[in-house]
């Protein structure tokens, strides 16, 4: 048969550099001359087959080592469970791989892995759960058959079902501990106000759930006519779709329901300057983060604001937050912005940095000047190719190896991406001019709807650097004030008042 | 079940057949100043895994200068006499006056610290505790820093990275050796080339007082302010007892304070000259056509004129039992270490595989000390084979209602079978086989061989990449129950027994009838 290879590269002209061996060095690398490379992003329907179940498979051969990766998609999340049962969903994941099968215990289940040296793995996350397997080429047989035994038949050991409940539960009582936690917690609530991804498990909803509970979920679930299969490694095409429509024909639960709508956030932010004070550690350096309501990633001007963004804190070391703050400053090891656009609803923009209590304050300063200043003026064309050049040239590193094409185009397909995304990627990149970035910033930056949270020592925060006293939390929060948020009852969740 | 047994005695002479195919071939290649380069070309997208690495880290440092390694790594950033500055004449006198008007300023701090030591002040960084001439010269300082800035091209050596798609560019300085890295398209190789050889040629270590500010946040970040960062890096300085290893990499925080430009430089001259680096290429790439790019670009270099020579100081021999006893934020548990041998020592392998015997779902620790006493909720062994000395680490988590000390006694009891009673066939036939399919796995990034290679290289020699499995394969159970005789003795031991510091959460308290550590540690 037919053997596709997922790299189709060209490189025009061997590397110009032989020749001139002998030759002085070029004084600058802009006088470096490269070769063009032509390269082709492969194309999904290559790839893609549709089973008998219903479910979609991309199968990308790669036969460079004796290696086999499947795969495995759907929709299971915790936006199908009520907050009262908070950690079902995750529990049921986990537990999948760890409490054996209805035909193997867990110790028999683990033992047959290990011996096999064959990695399983299940989660369930928010809007999406999954397994995987990862086998050598020869054991392909015995390892297909524990992942569909897996799917099809967890056992759900109700001793190891104790464990990580012990387990979940000690990890509760401590997620007051660390200033980072708790800064993307409080900042998602923020920002979400009640929605499933803010909703969080305590003890009650963690001593909830049962193994019937876990059963029931798997049941309403794994449908195997709404999977999505991703394969990569050293397998033939046709074997594989034959042993996967034969795995999918018989043997899951009878009784599935339909996935449901992932809600969407309805909350407005308040923005503000907030502070959580956590001084139960002697410890000069607090977290702050600065930012509000984002884009979908259906949005027309997404690839706008990631150049945008890529400009302002998003580009590593050459983005203007990361020099300002850290290299210019010294303030910071990491500062930085994301506008990463949602999937199913708009997303976040966040921009943040660790700093000494002291220069907290600003190093907040600068971020907010920056994001003004983006706003205010046209990018210089230096910062506008570096953000581009980087974009459209990593792009062969999207699909680097054929476990990165399967997964993506299976990605793209669960998620309903728009066609041809890939295809028209690296034009949709070229085409951002200074005055689109200008655009966005001004579209899409809010300097009046800013939330400013800061975790740490409040107080050593509050006084300041008396080396620049003109940088205070007071000044950035102004008439309204700083809002503090207390710290919760970790077990309860329960928000003493402030 | 018939039909799954057959499977699995099937497998296991199907995996040990195949055990030829996996080895790395690599192209050595080493040029005439001394500079080694490991070179295997991949099929696959067109991109170039690229990085060097030389061959010394924080273990090569002394009292004084602790975390200059790695200071230093960061200053390889800041460009060279071409990239990094509009101005490089005024830039260089520029950064000549900063360093003495730092010298002058550090005299000043001198005083201060003398005057904290005798317990006059408590923080010899407050400004109120300046005198006007202190002042003076931090103004005059911050204004020249000012005047520098107007010269520079901020960043530009990232830029010029960026901006042709390297990506993943950075950087890691470990104890015994400091790797840089990158992401190249593979049209562009010859960037790579430039960029590398100009920076080891020509660096400039401009901005060096604000990176040695960033360099301190990150300390910061990583240890200050993380629940057990503290504790953890008093416990491994007080389980090194004469070992360089015993300062943490990122340095002390005295030290970071004060380390000088000149300190970063003379680090450089020593350990960067190219008879003590080695790069590695793993990618899409012609070997003929980088061959000639090494000769053309890293042959500028000058071969160091002394050898650096092995570090001295080793480990003494552990006389008596240590113990560190803390309180923090986090679960109560035990670690507990035993002094072991270097990396690529024969007993290493049959100290890896110990240590595989005890960890995973089916390990030895997961299924005692989890499933059958209850006493953890997770436990884990490892090998940390350093070039001059090595150790082997246990630890676990204490479950609900248990100790740290029933975790550590359940530890010690583990590898007290295993010096007792020989381990079954199946049982390291199990773990011989991960071995044998991580084999593969190690090799399905180009990325992570490249990285591979080099601390391999950096330990002792690259081909260990692929001796280390035959050695694995040859480990027997008696080797096994050899090196846990020999290194699990109880003067060779040092514990760590964290508890869950007061009114910060539930578990974990202080067993009646021991009297309670001290709170809050001896910061």
């Amino acid at each position: 048969m037919r053997r596709r290879t997922w790299f189709q590269v060209a490189v025009g002209g061997a590397l110009v550099t032989v020749a001139r061996a002998q030759e002085a060095l070029p004084k600058h690398p802009r006088d470096l001359v490269f070769a063009k490379l032509a390269y082709d992003p492969p194309d999904p329907a290559d790839y893609r087959h549709e089973l008998d179940s219903g479910a979609v498979a991309y199968l990308v051969e790669d036969h460079q080592l004796p290696l086999v990766t499947v795969s495995m998609t759907l929709r299971a999340g915790s936006y199908q469970i009520p907050a009262e049962s908070a950690g079902l969903a995750s529990f049921t994941g986990s537990q999948m791989r760890s409490g054996g099968t209805t035909t193997r215990s867990a110790r028999e289940f683990d033992e047959d892995a290990a011996f096999l040296a064959t990695q399983l793995s299940s989660s369930i996350g928010s809007t999406s759960g999954g397994a995987s397997v990862n086998c050598l080429a020869q054991n392909l047989d015995a390892s297909l058959s524990m992942f569909f035994d897996m799917l099809k038949n967890p056992g759900f050991d109700a001793e190891r079902l104790e464990i990580s409940r012990a387990q979940t539960l000690q990890g509760l009582a401590r997620r007051n501990d660390r200033l980072d936690r708790i800064l993307s917690r409080e900042f998602s609530r923020l920002m979400r106000g009640m929605h499933f991804t803010t909703v969080q498990s305590t003890q009650a909803s963690i001593q909830s759930v049962t193994r019937e509970a876990l059963q029931g979920f798997h049941a309403e679930r794994f449908d195997p006519s709404r999977m999505f299969f991703s394969v990569s490694g050293d397998f033939d095409t046709a074997d594989m779709l034959r042993r996967l429509n034969e795995a999918l024909a018989e043997g899951w639960p009878a009784e599935t329901v339909e996935p449901g709508e992932i809600p969407a956030p309805t909350h407005q932010p308040e923005p503000g300057v907030y502070m959580v004070d956590k001084t139960s550690r002697d410890v000069n350096q607090s977290h702050v983060a600065i930012g509000h309501l984002g884009i979908q990633r259906s949005h027309p001007d997404a690839f706008k604001v990631r150049i945008m963004n890529s400009v302002l804190g998003g580009g590593g070391f050459t983005s203007r937050i990361m020099v300002r703050v850290r290299s210019d400053e010294g303030l910071a090891y990491s500062a930085y912005s994301q506008f990463q656009p949602g999937t199913y609803y708009p997303g976040l923009f966040r921009a943040g940095f660790q700093s000494r209590n002291a220069t907290c304050a600003q190093a907040a300063a600068i971020v907010i000047e920056e994001i003004d200043r983006i706003r205010n003026g046209k990018v210089t064309s230096q910062e506008l190719d570096t953000a581009k050049n980087y974009q459209v040239e990593i792009f062969p590193r999207f699909f680097a190896t054929a476990g990165q094409v399967a997964g993506t185009f299976t990605n793209d397909e669960f998620t309903e991406r728009e066609k041809d995304y890939w295809k028209h990627y690296r034009e949709r990149v070229s085409d951002v001019s200074a005055e689109d970035v200008l655009e966005a910033a001004q579209q899409h930056l809010h300097p009046d709807r800013l939330v400013v949270l800061a975790v740490g020592d409040k107080e050593a925060m509050l006084a300041g650097n008396a080396d620049r006293p003109e940088f205070s939390f007071e000044s950035l929060a102004g008439s309204t004030g700083i809002r503090s948020i207390p710290l919760p009852d970790p077990l309860t969740m329960e928000y003493p008042d402030a | 079940m018939a039909r799954r047994t057959a499977l699995l005695l099937l497998s296991l002479p199907l995996l040990v057949a195949s055990l030829a195919g996996q080895r790395v071939e690599v192209e050595e290649f080493t040029l005439d100043n001394g500079m080694k380069f490991l070179l295997l070309p991949r099929e696959g997208d067109p991109n170039v895994a690229a990085g060097w690495i030389s061959k010394f880290g924080s273990v090569n440092e002394r009292p004084g200068v602790t975390g200059v390694a790695h200071l230093f790594e960061h200053m390889m950033f800041k460009g060279t006499r071409t990239i990094g500055s509009k101005d490089i004449d005024r830039d260089l006198a520029i950064i000549e006056e900063l360093d003495a008007l730092r010298a002058e300023i550090e005299s000043e701090r001198a005083g201060l610290l003398e005057k904290q030591r005798r317990g006059l002040i408590d923080d010899p960084d407050d400004p109120a505790n300046r005198s006007p001439e202190h002042n003076a010269l931090l103004e005059r300082f911050e204004k020249l820093i000012e005047e520098q800035h107007e010269l520079l091209v901020k960043d530009e050596f990232s830029q010029i990275y960026t901006t042709n798609g390297g990506s993943g560019m950075n950087a890691g300085t470990s104890n015994d050796y400091t790797i840089y890295f990158i992401n190249m398209p593979s049209n562009k190789l010859e960037l790579w080339f430039w960029m590398e050889s100009d920076r080891l040629a020509d660096p400039v270590f401009r901005e060096f007082y604000a990176e040695r500010d960033v360099v301190r946040e990150e300390r910061r970040l990583r240890t200050d302010s993380t629940p057990t960062g503290k504790l953890d890096e008093q416990f491994e300085s007080m389980f090194w007892q004469s070992s360089p290893y015993g300062w943490p990499v990122i340095g002390w925080p005295s030290d970071l304070n004060a380390i000088t430009r000149a300190e970063a430089m003379e680090f450089f001259d020593l350990y960067y000259a190219p008879n003590n680096l080695v790069a590695s290429l793993v990618g899409d790439f012609d070997l003929e056509e980088v061959k000639t790019l090494a000769r053309r670009y890293f042959g500028r270099l000058e071969r160091g004129a002394r050898e650096p020579g092995a570090v001295r100081t080793r480990e003494v021999e552990q006389q008596a039992e240590q113990r560190l006893i803390g309180n923090a934020e986090t679960r109560p548990q035990a670690s507990v270490r035993f002094h072991t041998v270097p990396d690529a020592h024969v007993d290493e392998p049959a100290l890896i595989v110990l240590s595989a015997l005890l960890n995973g779902r089916t390990g030895r620790l997961y299924k005692s000390l989890v499933l059958e006493q209850k006493v953890a909720v997770q436990a884990f062994a490892g090998v940390d084979g350093r070039k001059y000395d090595g150790s082997f680490i246990l630890g676990g988590v204490a479950a609900p209602g248990s100790t740290p000390e029933k975790v550590e006694t359940a530890l010690l009891a583990e590898i007290d079978l295993l010096a007792r009673e020989p381990v079954g066939e199946r049982e390291l036939q199990k773990v011989k086989n991960q071995q044998l399919a991580g084999d593969f796995r190690k090799l399905e990034s180009k990325f992570g061989l490249m990285l591979q290679l080099l601390t391999y290289e950096a330990l002792g020699d690259w081909a260990n990449i692929n001796a280390f499995s035959d050695r694995i394969q040859a480990v027997t159970p008696e080797d096994v129950q050899r090196v846990a005789k020999r290194y699990f003795t109880e003067t060779n031991r040092t514990v760590a027994l964290y508890y869950t510091k007061d009114g910060t959460g539930p578990p974990g308290r202080m067993p009646p009838g021991r009297p309670r550590p001290p709170q809050g540690g001896p910061q």
